[in-house]
Parts: structure tokens; C-alpha cells; sequence
């Protein structure tokens, strides 16, 4: 919500399709905002590869044209050129926004000294609003399919935060073996199983669907394999664990979606990744339980690992990951083998199983396979110590 | 002190660079030149030598982080690179034309290495490209009879990077645990 509401228009040189490609979301995504990527006509300013093949010879051209804009370079070397403001390789977003600050505030100076001497409002900038809308390069966002693909990277809980962020279940302790009984749940219970099916049949149909809640608007876009829901997380969790059958569930229904689509895009931060965010409705209906098909005296196997950088990692799920897709193994083996809570268990199997990720072993030969003692690596120490220093900046 | 690498692998432009960067503790000491020949297609600047970042852990660890050069015709310097390694990181540019052939090169060129130690592959530029996708690789590698961590990785998020070097090291021992 920080982004610069009127942004600069600046016009790529010296790069290749995918540089600009490349460019244009780093100014939408790190830099905010800051900048647009426009065609040479329409553009405030010009940025340059200065460590392109022809740079020199395009710079050199290009002083020679009649335009007094200002221009940035983008090298490696230590370049000095007049009216050029480098940017030095790698580009670091500060470093970006410094320079288009520094241009901006050139370009402000130009039209006061026009205006001054021409009686007449021509600053690039500040007539924005009134001014035509940019042409936008091809590769500028504007489909639905690319709308909210900024992805969340992952969030890491640890145990401290578990049972604050996906709640319990009263009255049951899942973590007392005694009542490993009640600590199962059934998916089709839940909006999890709504949207689950919603999902497969928006793929099968390979088409944009309304799912009718009686809660909140939902539309699933399949191509790009992503959700819009009219709700932010705390509703949602809340929603997540409330039985359907009793309040909804007879309103849920399914639809071609047909609105437009301008409407959802003016909100994209309502956009989920569909993985994701299946992923995190099982983490919130499940509260530490699993689900009723999965028996818990049967070998639990995992088809490949999650991608763990898009979705919400639940204590210990990268162990029970690496654990599981080695052998295939029983919640109790896997609990005894990490020496873990259950409930961290389950909301793992919970989440992968709402995914298609795990399943389990049907195999006579797999039920009489001892399953392997882990042998610790000599490195274990090291490897600790690694992961919280990877863990202990992540805030 | 016993000192420990990490080595981050894969073709031109696929972010070993910007990966290291962004966990790295000081600024990582970078070889990177203009390119003067096939790999001026992809990047104006590419990595010659090596890309060198350093983890500093509690109590004066140093974990060396090593990017190998892009170009094919450095990989004289792998074996010299992997010497001591803990582990691999391999990241594909899902924007190149044929990333699987990437991955089966790069998976060839380091079989041995990661026979004895592990590998974890981040694909990048998946906000670019979305095909292939993760389930893709997934198939992919099962035809080679391996079940690496795959991730979609923007290599400026350090999170993302932590995500995808915390899976390589689990992978090596699931029994690991933060601070032991």
C-alpha cells in the first residue's frame, strides 16, 4: 500500500526480452512501484545495460538525440557520463530508488524552470493523472493469469507460535496417544472439502469457477492456478473449522464465473496461490488432528517433498518431509524417530494429504519392510547450528 | 577449525549469484565480467571465477558458500569446488529453453558428489515462466530415481533461500534440529 502513486516512466535499452521482462518486476515488485516500464515515446526517462555489448555505442546515439531526459545506467564498471546516474551492478532496490528519486527531482526542476519561462504546465510528473495512460510493453502485467503472482514466501512456525496460529481442538488432546481416536476429522465436513472439490473440477473443466459459500465470494482461476477469496486469513481460519453441514452447507454450489474480472483485480492482494492456499485451510481445519482416512497403524508415504518455499511450514514438516519421502513410515515411527509432538505430525499429514502428497502404503511388501533406524549424520552438530542461523534471521 | 562449503550450482543466469547474496553475511566477493560469448544472450555480466559469501554461525563457524561459474567452460573448477562440500544447491532458470536438459546436466556433472552428500534444486523465474512446473520437475526427476526438495525460489528472498538450503541440510539428516 506504500507504492508511489505516481510512477515514473522509463523507456529499457541495451537489454534483451527477458532483461526487460525482469526489469519491469523489479520496479513493480522491490522497487515498489517506483517506476513503469513504457516505450520510448512515452517514457520520463531512459535506463541503460551499461554492461550490454552495444551500451556504448546506444548511449553515444542516443546523447546525440534532441532529448534532455535524464538517464540511468546500470554497470558493473564505474562509469561517468554527464547527466547519467549510475546504478551499480548487482542492482540493490535502495540503490534503484535512490537513483529515481535523484531523476524525479531533475525532472520536478526541469518543469519549474519551463513553466516559469513558458507560462505553461508541461511537468511530466505532476501532470500525470491528466496526462494518457502509458503504453505498456507486452510483457506488462494486465491478465488475470499474472494478477497476484508476486508469490508470499513461506512462513516458518515454530512450536511457540503452533497453537496460537492454528488453534486446538477443545476438549481433545491430540497428543495423548489414549485419544488418538478423536483426534481424527473428516475433510468433507469442512470447507476444506469444498474447496478441494472445487478445485478439481475447475481443473477438469480447464474453467473459471465461482464457488457459491454462503460465506464469501470465491472465484478459482485454474490456468494460473490461483484463488480470490473476499476475506483475509483471520476470517478464514475462523471459517476453516466450522462445520459446514451445520451452518452452509446446503448454499454451496458451483458456477461458471462470468463477471468481470477488473472488479477482483482491483483487490490482489485477495489472490492466493491455489497449493497455498489449500495448504493453509487443511493446516487450520485440521488444529493438530488428521484426517480419518489415513490409519494411523499403516506406513504413511510422501509422493515428493512441498513446495515448502510457497506454503506455511508448520513445525518440523521439513523433518517429516525428509524423513518420509526416504521410507514410508507410520505416524508412530515417525513421532518416535524425530521425538516430536503427534500434532505436528498430523497437521503435516493434514495439509500434504488435502494436496494429493501423501498417501499410504497398501503394499504387503511395505508393511513388512522394518522401517530403518535413522542413522545421525557426524555432521548433525553442524547442520543444527546451520539451520538456526538460517532460522534465526528470517524475521 | 574445521571449515564447511555449501555450493550453489546451474546455468547462466539462474540467480547463484543473487542466492549467495542473500545469505551470505558480508557482501560476497563476485568475479562476474562482461560476457563476451555465448552467454551474452542471457546476461550482460557473468561469473568467471567464483562467487565466495561466508555464514558466520554462533561461535565462530564459518560456512563458505561457492557459486559455481555459469559457463561450461569452467567446469574444470568443479572438483576443486566440491572438495569438502556439505551439500548442493542447484537452481534451474525455468525461462530457459529446456530446463530439464539443465537439470540433467547439472545432476550428471555432480552425481558423485551428491551420491555423498544431497542436492536441493530451486527453480527460479517461476513468476516469469510457469511451465514447467514443480510437479514437472518432480516427474521428471523420477524417471532418475531421485525425490530431491524442489522449490520455486526468487533468489533475492533470503527466506526463500534459507527455505531451500534448510531442505538440503534436513535432507542429508531429517534427525537435524535447530541449535543442536
Amino acid at each position: 500500500m506504500d507504492k508511489i502513486k505516481r510512477p515514473l516512466r522509463v523507456a529499457l535499452y541495451a537489454m534483451n526480452e527477458r532483461s526487460i521482462r525482469t526489469m519491469a518486476m523489479y520496479l513493480q515488485g522491490p522497487c515498489k512501484g517506483a517506476a513503469v516500464v513504457v516505450d520510448e515515446a512515452s517514457a520520463d526517462i531512459d535506463i541503460f545495460d551499461g554492461d550490454s555489448h552495444n551500451a556504448k555505442q546506444l548511449l553515444a546515439e542516443h546523447a546525440a538525440k534532441p532529448l534532455s531526459r535524464p538517464i540511468i545506467v546500470l554497470s558493473l564498471q564505474s562509469i561517468k557520463l554527464d547527466n547519467v546516474v549510475l546504478v551499480k551492478k548487482p542492482v540493490k532496490a535502495e540503490d534503484m530508488l535512490g537513483a529515481l528519486a535523484e531523476v524525479k527531482a531533475r525532472l520536478e526542476q526541469q518543469a519549474r524552470q519551463a513553466r516559469e519561462s513558458q507560462q505553461s504546465n508541461n511537468d511530466p510528473i505532476a501532470n500525470d493523472a491528466a496526462a494518457e495512460q502509458p503504453v505498456l510493453k507486452k510483457y506488462a502485467r494486465n491478465t488475470d493469469a499474472q494478477k497476484g503472482n508476486k508469490h508470499q514466501t513461506a512462513m516458518q512456525l515454530n512450536e511457540a507460535a503452533f497453537n496460537a496460529y492454528i488453534g486446538v481442538v477443545p476438549g481433545v488432546d491430540v497428543n495423548d496417544p489414549t485419544q488418538f481416536a478423536k483426534a481424527a476429522y473428516n475433510p468433507k465436513d469442512y470447507f476444506q472439502d469444498y474447496i478441494q472439490f472445487a478445485i478439481n473440477t475447475s481443473h477438469e473443466k480447464g474453467e473459471n469457477l465461482q464457488l457459491h459459500t454462503g460465506w464469501r465470494q470465491v472465484v478459482l482461476f485454474p490456468q494460473s492456478r490461483k484463488i480470490w477469496l473476499d476475506a483475509d486469513d483471520k476470517l478464514l481460519r475462523a471459517f476453516a473449522n466450522v462445520k459446514v453441514d451445520r451452518l452452509t452447507g446446503q448454499k454451496m454450489q458451483l458456477s461458471p464465473f462470468k463477471a468481470n474480472l477488473s472488479a477482483l483485480n482491483d483487490e490482489p492482494e485477495k489472490f492466493h496461490n491455489l497449493d497455498a492456499f489449500l495448504w493453509k485451510v487443511a493446516c487450520w481445519t485440521s488444529k493438530g488432528r488428521y484426517p480419518d482416512a489415513i490409519n494411523l497403524e499403516h506406513p504413511v508415504y510422501l509422493k515428493n517433498w512441498p513446495n515448502f518455499t510457497r506454503l506455511l511450514i508448520t513445525p518440523h514438516a521439513m523433518r517429516i518431509a525428509a524423513l518420509l519421502v526416504q521410507e514410508p513410515k507410520t505416524v508412530e515411527e515417525i513421532i518416535k524417530a524425530l521425538n516430536i509432538k503427534p500434532q505436528y505430525v498430523f497437521v503435516f499429514i493434514s495439509a500434504a494429504y488435502a494436496l494429493g502428497l501423501v498417501g499410504q502404503a497398501r503394499r504387503e511388501a511395505d508393511e513388512l519392510v522394518q522401517a530403518p533406524v535413522i542413522v545421525p549424520s557426524k555432521k548433525k552438530g553442524l547442520l543444527g547450528r546451520i539451520i538456526s542461523k538460517l532460522r534465526g534471521s528470517n524475521a | 577449525m574445521s571449515q564447511y562449503k555449501i555450493i550453489f550450482t546451474g546455468p547462466v543466469g539462474a540467480g547463484k549469484t543473487t542466492a549467495i547474496n542473500s545469505i551470505s553475511d558480508v557482501p560476497p566477493i563476485k568475479t562476474d565480467a562482461a560476457a563476451s560469448d555465448m552467454t551474452k544472450t542471457r546476461k550482460a555480466a557473468t561469473t568467471v571465477a567464483m562467487d565466495y559469501g561466508i555464514m558466520n554461525l554462533a561461535g565462530g563457524e564459518k560456512i563458505h558458500l561457492y557459486g559455481t561459474p555459469g559457463q561450461e567452460r569452467f567446469d574444470f573448477m568443479w572438483d576443486i569446488l566440491i572438495n569438502g562440500g556439505i551439500g548442493l544447491v542447484l537452481l534451474l532458470d525455468n525461462t530457459r529453453a529446456d530446463p530439464f536438459q539443465d537439470m540433467k546436466f547439472f545432476l550428471e556433472a555432480f552425481d558423485k558428489f551428491i551420491g555423498e552428500t544431497g542436492v536441493a534444486i530451486g527453480v527460479t523465474q517461476m513468476d516469469v515462466s510457469m511451465t514447467p512446473t514443480i510437479d514437472d520437475y518432480h516427474l521428471q526427476l523420477k524417471t532418475l530415481g531421485l525425490k530431491p526438495p524442489v522449490f520455486a525460489v526468487d533468489a533475492r528472498v533470503r527466506n526463500d533461500v534459507s527455505v531451500l538450503v534448510q531442505s538440503l541440510l534436513f535432507s542429508l539428516d531429517p534427525g537435524a534440529e535447530e541449535g543442536l
